[in-house]
């Protein structure tokens, strides 16, 4: 308790580890200023997790599967399934892009389970950035697959022609909105979840200085004991979400006719 | 277990007493398993009922968000403040609820009602 109070907001911040470089400007303003980061560290670590993790695991190739592979297995399986009922048999070419979606979201959001972890997937950035790179996606693909009939997906059959337009302002806002809902509800999960699991924390210190209040630090402690297990689930079904999500409006791209 | 002709039990009263005594038990089985498996999946459902929330949340505010900042957008460019971010703002609004209506309906097709759910009678019909 030597050091300041306890924020909630702290295991957020983003420190430079080491610094790269500016990059334009004119030395003193300007320009852009490059560091590797705390969150950069663990994106990497993220990464080489799930690729040492995958490769360790398809490196015997046995028939009958060991405990690493039968788990690259598995989750090889539960994407393929979850992208062939959600997206179609033509959503397979779209497969490489939701496993990596859906193993980095995974393993950031159980990294950030460890104490003194930083937790990538609470940086709006980030999920906003593998959001656009869905829509994007979509869009691209879409007009590439469709052409102009990609533009019926803002036009539902069967609606009378005097409120058509309104309706299609309603469905282009509604399509605009998609990569905001997506990225804001998984960085709201994973920053809600852990500010509470601080907070929850940081009463249990409080109370355990506060001499014999301390009796009653049990009630916080259980509940950080609880939520801890609640975030663990909230981890691997805010993932599973994303994955299904992209699954849906890749389906849209393909299909535009719903 | 007495009877030396009990392990052929086809034939007779008996045997079709006997027959249809494991099917009765079978089909026990089988109930009491669809129950047990009902109820994890309820169970789930009671889990992730947090996430939903979460999901039908960020689908109505991110629709309202976006209609008025394409309006504020429109009126930087035309000459039309402030129509144009109250309109699309309200927009937004219905885009909002045309969101939370089809994350709904994907919601209830992906995890319908069990079959044997009491039916409530609709006052309509």
């Amino acid at each position: 308790m030597a050091e300041q109070p306890i924020e909630p907001i702290h295991q957020f911040k983003i420190t430079n580890i080491f610094d790269i470089g500016t990059f334009g400007g004119d030395g003193t303003t300007g320009g852009i200023h490059l560091a590797f980061t705390n969150s950069a560290l663990f994106m990497v670590l993220t990464v080489g997790a799930i690729g040492l993790f995958l490769i360790w695991g398809s490196a015997r190739r046995a028939i009958v599967p060991g405990r690493t592979q039968l788990m690259a297995e598995m989750a090889y399986e539960f994407v393929a399934n979850m992208v062939r009922t959600t997206a179609g048999h033509e959503g397979m070419k779209f497969f490489p892009l939701v496993f990596s979606l859906f193993m980095f979201i995974l393993v950031a959001n159980l990294f950030g389970m460890f104490p003194y972890f930083f937790t990538v997937t609470s940086q709006i950035i980030v999920t906003a950035m593998m959001a656009l790179l869905v829509f994007f996606t979509v869009v691209i693909y879409g007009f590439y697959k469709n052409g102009l009939k990609f533009l019926k997906l803002f036009v539902p059959p069967g609606i009378p022609i005097y409120i058509l337009p309104l309706v299609v302002v309603i469905e282009i806002i509604s399509f605009l909105s998609r990569p905001l809902s997506h990225s804001l509800r998984l960085w709201g999960n994973m920053l809600a979840g852990h500010i509470v699991l601080k907070v929850f924390g940081g009463m249990v210190v409080a109370l355990l200085a506060a001499g014999a209040w301390g009796i009653v630090s049990i009630a916080p402690f259980a509940m950080a004991v609880a939520l801890t297990g609640l975030e663990f689930l909230v981890s691997a079904l805010q993932a599973f979400v994303f994955a299904v999500l992209t699954c849906v409006y890749l389906h849209d791209a393909m299909h535009p006719g719903h | 277990m007495s009877e030396p002709d009990d392990e052929r039990p086809e034939s007779g009263a008996a045997g079709h007493r006997a027959t249809a005594e494991l099917e009765a038990r079978i089909a026990r089985a089988r109930g009491q398993r669809s129950a047990e498996a009902e109820a994890e999946q309820t169970r789930q459902g009671d889990m992730s009922g947090m996430s939903r929330g979460f999901r039908l949340a960020s689908e109505f505010v991110a629709a309202i968000l976006v209609g008025a900042g394409l309006g504020w957008i429109i009126d930087s460019f035309l000459p039309t403040r402030p129509w144009g971010t109250i309109i699309l703002l309200l927009l937004g609004f219905a885009a909002g609820v045309l969101n939370v209506v089809r994350a709904t309906s994907d919601m209830n097709k992906a995890n319908p009602p069990p079959a044997n759910a009491p039916t409530v009678r609709d006052d309509d019909d």
